[in-house]
């Protein structure tokens, strides 16, 4: 059992939130040289009650074998994301719903639904190298580190910010620090989680960047541990659609259980 | 004329006793061997029983320095689910101890959680203390040292101290930022960061894996428990004679609170159950001994007898009385047991003497430890163990000479003279 404690802009949120932040990405590109906290406080503030709908593949990829799901997802701002296995068929149904700090779990096979406890926060989510820590978390990732910028390089045409994230003495994340790579269109190329020693532990990468659903996105990414070579797990996105009207029981315990 | 049969029976009872010395002396190798087999006999009774109580004490202590306390007070639901819904208001339990008085030497309150801790690559599930550190810093480090950097310094600590083994399952270090994570009363998660601030080692490994030090007040904070505790300890003057603080408290508390004060052999039953099983496992062990022994006794007193058939006959035929032909018999094993039981003892004494600064048994430490002992054993000489074992000796061991002594004293002196030798 390995946990990673991460903040909100990670994991499956990271990847709804790249979703998400990316087609809003023209309405508030700031100044030529803008600070790190604005960059992402204006990448949070455009993600802000955003809702989105998307279909993807998990592939989990470890040294001796290889597994890949299909899921759907629906997100709504920052704090609800209700995320559904469609495949495979022994596994469908399966969902885990997000509502701010508070999680669920579902399991058709016994028709139950579990609050996830603090004591299974650092387990793998569905044996992927998510936690369900990196899917739940949706606290302020502004308040709770000291962002700084430390470079920004013209790349392939865009302008790359390279912002170093430390969390606060007090913050409930392990990493020494955090290295956010964040493309002027709010695409989030990289994240980087260092431990306290300066190793580098795991990388959230985006290995594909194209546009769909009207907004440029970060389509394929993967997260990797680099303490354990062939330890990886990668999401697609097939299909996002933004802006769609949600009806209010969507991020409900009762559409958790029963999908209408 | 009651006078003189009196005084007759008293000269015959001093005449008897010095017929039943020489003829212990008459073969003194005989007579020598078995009170070398009645002294070890004893000298075992004696020292493994010193030894066992030794081992008692050892695991009782420490089982009432780690619950601690000598009573523990927690809510009624407390120890079936302990979560921070069952809590007490430390300022209740703080006016219901002071009305308990002088019983209570000594008293803390703690916050103890279930809680999980996670580094960069592990996280662990374990108990959180938060506790006084002026207050417990004693108790904590009566069977556990401190490794490296400091014990909590004040009840606003921010830091946390855990155990070395599990500092090194979360690959963490002294100096490094960990996070807690456990539930609030509204069963919401709680979670912060926090510096190792110290790394202890326990004399039971285990518990370094099972326990983390936070102050209580920052724990409070996070759990979001203002003023409230999960456990009282509180330390009479003697753990074994809680009648007077249990009753004390069980009058403040039980009537208008609810809360449930425990001696700490219900808070946990195994410690209660060892002395009990302990007090009749010495008892059965003395008598096992003694039964070994009581035929290597009775078979040296048969052969004394039998040796001697003729020699009871001619008594007999001179006009002794077979009670006191029984008499010197019986006076003859008194003594072998009386000198059997003086050496034994005193070889008992000297054993446990020698051995009083504590024996290392750190070779078996690990099976030791489940049973929740140290790795030095001091043996621990009772009195009344001493008492039991001398007065079975010679309780059983008279008994057991009884048979041989009635036989002699029911020759027919006739038959018993012309017995072929």
């Amino acid at each position: 059992m390995c946990i990673e404690i991460v903040n909100k802009l990670s994991g499956i949120r990271m990847l709804f939130a790249a979703i998400a932040l990316l087609g809003a990405s023209g309405t508030s590109v700031a100044s030529e040289n803008p600070d790190a906290n604005q960059i992402l406080r204006s990448a949070i503030d455009n993600w802000r009650g955003i809702t989105s709908v998307s279909e993807m593949t998990m592939t989990i990829n470890r040294p001796t074998w290889q597994r890949a799901m299909s899921l759907k997802a629906w997100t709504q701002g920052d704090k609800f994301s209700l995320v559904r296995l469609t495949a495979p068929v022994k596994d469908a149904g399966a969902s885990t719903l997000i509502n701010d700090k508070q999680m669920w779990s579902y399991a058709p096979k016994i028709n139950r639904i579990i609050k996830i406890p603090a004591s299974m926060m650092g387990q793998s989510w569905m044996g992927s190298d998510f936690s369900n820590k990196d899917i739940g978390r949706s606290t302020e990732i502004l308040e709770q580190y000291n962002h700084t910028l430390l470079r920004s390089v013209q790349s392939e045409g865009h302008q790359v910010h390279t912002i170093v994230s430390i969390p606060h003495e007090d913050s409930p994340v392990v990493w020494g620090k955090e290295v956010l790579m964040i493309r002027d269109d709010y695409v989030i190329l990289e994240h980087q989680y260092w431990d306290q020693d300066g190793v580098l532990v795991k990388r959230l990468k985006t290995m594909e960047v194209s546009e769909m659903g009207g907004r440029i996105i970060a389509r394929r990414v993967r997260m990797s541990k680099l303490e354990e070579p062939e330890h990886w797990t990668e999401v697609l996105h097939h299909y996002v659609e933004f802006d769609v009207a949600l009806p209010p029981h969507t991020f409900t315990l009762s559409n958790l259980r029963n999908p209408r | 004329m009651s006078a003189l049969t009196k005084q007759a029976s008293g000269a015959g009872l001093a005449s008897l006793s010095v017929m039943a010395w020489r003829n212990l002396w008459r073969n003194y190798r005989r007579t020598g061997i078995m009170i070398m087999a009645i002294s070890i006999g004893v000298w075992a009774m004696i020292f493994m029983s010193a030894l066992m109580r030794g081992m008692v004490e050892d695991i009782l202590q420490r089982g009432v320095q780690q619950l601690p306390g000598h009573v523990q007070l927690h809510h009624p639901d407390y120890p079936d689910d302990p979560s921070v819904v069952n809590s007490l208001p430390e300022n209740v339990v703080q006016a219901g101890i002071a009305e308990a008085g002088e019983a209570v030497s000594r008293w803390y309150a703690r916050i103890k959680v279930p809680a999980i801790i996670a580094s960069e690559r592990e996280s662990r599930g374990l108990v959180l203390l938060g506790v006084d550190p002026l207050a417990e810093h004693a108790d904590i480090f009566a069977n556990a040292q401190l490794l490296e950097g400091e014990f909590l310094n004040d009840p606003e600590d921010q830091g946390i101290v855990i155990g070395e083994r599990l500092s090194d399952r979360l690959e963490t270090r002294l100096g490094k930022r960990v996070v807690v994570m456990s539930q609030n009363p509204q069963n919401d998660i709680v979670e912060r960061g926090l510096r190792v601030s110290g790394i202890y080692q326990a004399e039971f490994r285990g518990q370094e894996e099972r326990y983390a030090y936070m102050s209580k007040n920052t724990l409070q904070s996070l759990l979001e428990i203002d003023g409230q505790v999960s456990e009282v300890a509180i330390f009479g003057q003697d753990y074994r004679d809680l009648s007077e603080l249990l009753s004390g408290l069980q009058s403040t508390f039980d009537s208008n609170t609810g809360m449930k004060p425990e001696a700490w052999n219900e808070v946990n039953p195994y410690l209660g159950g060892a002395v009990r099983l302990m007090d009749g496992f010495v008892l059965f062990f003395i008598v096992i001994i003694f039964l070994a022994l009581s035929f290597g006794l009775a078979n040296t007193l048969v052969m004394a007898v039998f040796e001697r058939v003729r020699e009871i006959g001619l008594m007999l035929a001179l006009g002794m009385r077979p009670g006191m032909v029984l008499g010197q018999i019986m006076i003859e094993s008194v003594y072998l047991l009386g000198l059997g039981l003086a050496l034994g003892n005193l070889l008992a004494w000297l054993s446990v003497v020698s051995i009083a600064d504590g024996v290392d048994i750190s070779a078996v430490a690990e099976g030791l430890e489940m049973a929740g002992m140290g790795t030095v054993l001091y043996p621990l000489m009772l009195s009344k163990d001493v008492i039991s074992a001398n007065v079975i000796v010679i309780v059983m061991g008279a008994i057991v000479s009884f048979m041989p002594a009635w036989h002699a004293a029911h020759y027919d002196p006739i038959r018993a003279l012309t017995k072929p030798t």
